[in-house]
């Protein structure tokens, strides 16, 4: 009997586990459809910038700006790694510390690196890695705003313009589709090209435009946006990605949780079968010694 | 067939606020307030700070938009800005601390004194706003 009782104990924890980790996969897709929806809102202004730097660069404009330039000495470089708050989303955070922490031990030899870190659970890892982690920042979970990515942006533009950085690069996990995320390790300052769409110009009609005041200053002006714009949507591919991974880990693991109960509900029925016939030979064998 | 609708498009880098046909515009650009009527020649533009007005068939809107840029294509006309605020959501409370953060600024180097110049600039339009 000992063993049956055992067995439906563990069997009800298990079924308890199923509902939490069913529960949390349904929470994990409500909030993966909500990140998703701003991602697609927030990628209206970035084809917008890339769109007026291609009309810019139809005007045969020569693209000279601080942001764009590369330091002529590499001597401070920030690394910044976006892991989540919270865990229980598979390898999601493992596989962005892994390739950052190879990165950081690049750098760390030719640079004067500093790591900044945003998530828990980075930071767990790297103090645990013993990385000195200069910022760090935890305040953005499933929707970040712009406003806080903003002012980190403007950190970085201020160091890198007055020369105090020279390099920033950036952990995180690209979105590349709903079944596709992977791990990256980007370099955004010096900002290699601003265009990206800059070659589809030859196929439209070119439009003569206005601009006010001119070309070379509205240039000025978009190379932070188009910086800005780019590390939020670092932040809000990571706020996609880290959605994705909790629910395909809480989706394996109420399947794990299903294949356990039938596994222990079968082990429970021989059992108490076993048990039964056990019983009853103890009785024949009972009544066969009487009569005999 | 002349354009008799421009299409107003307001975007920051969270979301299309706005998204509607209208009539005319005006806005601020960084030298001084700009009108756009259908049919206006193609445009690239630096905005400035303050209220972007605009006639629609639902009648007049206005929000409060945070510099960017503007572009006018065909009837399309693209404001791209880092805020946009609904006027009537403009809160005074907020624009008066927004005004004594930009005071605050230090506007010792040429630099500093441009950025404090521009965020005093930017609270006061905010505030002229706010109620």
């Amino acid at each position: 009997m000992a063993k049956a009782r055992a067995i439906v104990k563990r069997l009800k924890a298990v079924k308890n586990i199923r509902k939490i980790t069913r529960t949390m996969e349904l929470i994990a897709t409500a909030r993966f459809k909500k990140a998703m929806d701003r991602a697609t809102e927030a990628a209206a202004y970035t084809k917008k910038i890339s769109e007026i730097v291609a009309d810019l660069s139809a005007t045969n404009l020569t693209f000279t700006h601080p942001l764009l330039k590369a330091h002529e000495t590499q001597t401070n470089g920030i690394l910044l790694v976006l892991t989540s708050n919270r865990g229980l989303c598979g390898g999601y955070n493992g596989a962005v510390l892994r390739p950052a922490l190879a990165r950081q031990k690049e750098l760390t030899g030719p640079l004067n690196l500093s790591v900044e870190c945003s998530g828990r659970r980075g930071l767990a890892f790297l103090k645990y890695q013993q990385v000195n982690v200069t910022e760090q920042f935890t305040n953005f979970e499933d929707k970040p705003s712009y406003d806080e990515v903003e002012a980190i942006a403007n950190r970085y533009i201020e160091l890198y313009c007055s020369g105090k950085l020279d390099r920033l690069d950036i952990a995180y996990t690209k979105f590349e589709s709903v079944s596709r995320q992977k791990a990256v390790v980007e370099t955004l300052l010096p900002i290699g090209s601003i265009g990206g769409a800059a070659d589809s110009t030859a196929t439209e009609k070119k439009i003569d435009y206005e601009f006010l005041p001119s070309a070379g200053e509205i240039l000025e002006e978009i190379v932070p946006a188009a910086f800005k714009a780019r590390l939020f949507k670092c932040f809000l591919d990571a706020a996609v990605s880290e959605q994705i991974a909790r629910r395909v880990a809480m989706k394996a693991a109420t399947e794990n949780a299903g294949d356990m109960i039938k596994s222990l509900s079968m082990q429970y029925n021989r059992a108490r079968q076993s048990q039964i016939t056990s019983e009853l030979s103890e009785i024949i064998g009972g009544a066969a010694a009487l009569e005999a | 067939m002349a354009d008799k609708q421009l299409q107003l498009v307001i975007v920051t880098p969270e979301r299309t606020v706005f998204d509607e046909p209208a009539s005319a515009l005006r806005f601020p650009l960084f030298d001084g307030q700009i009108g756009i009527l259908p049919g206006r020649a193609p445009l690239v533009g630096r905005l400035g700070y303050g209220e972007l007005k605009a006639t629609t068939a639902s009648g007049e809107k206005s929000f409060f938009i945070d510099g960017g840029f503007v572009q006018v294509k065909g009837a399309v006309v693209s404001i791209l800005t880092a805020r946009a605020i609904p006027t009537a959501e403009v809160k005074r409370s907020d624009a008066e601390e927004a005004l004594k953060k930009a005071s605050a600024l230090p506007g010792t180097t040429e630099q500093q004194a441009a950025t404090k110049a521009r965020e005093i600039e930017r609270a006061r339009r905010l505030l002229t706003l706010a109620h």
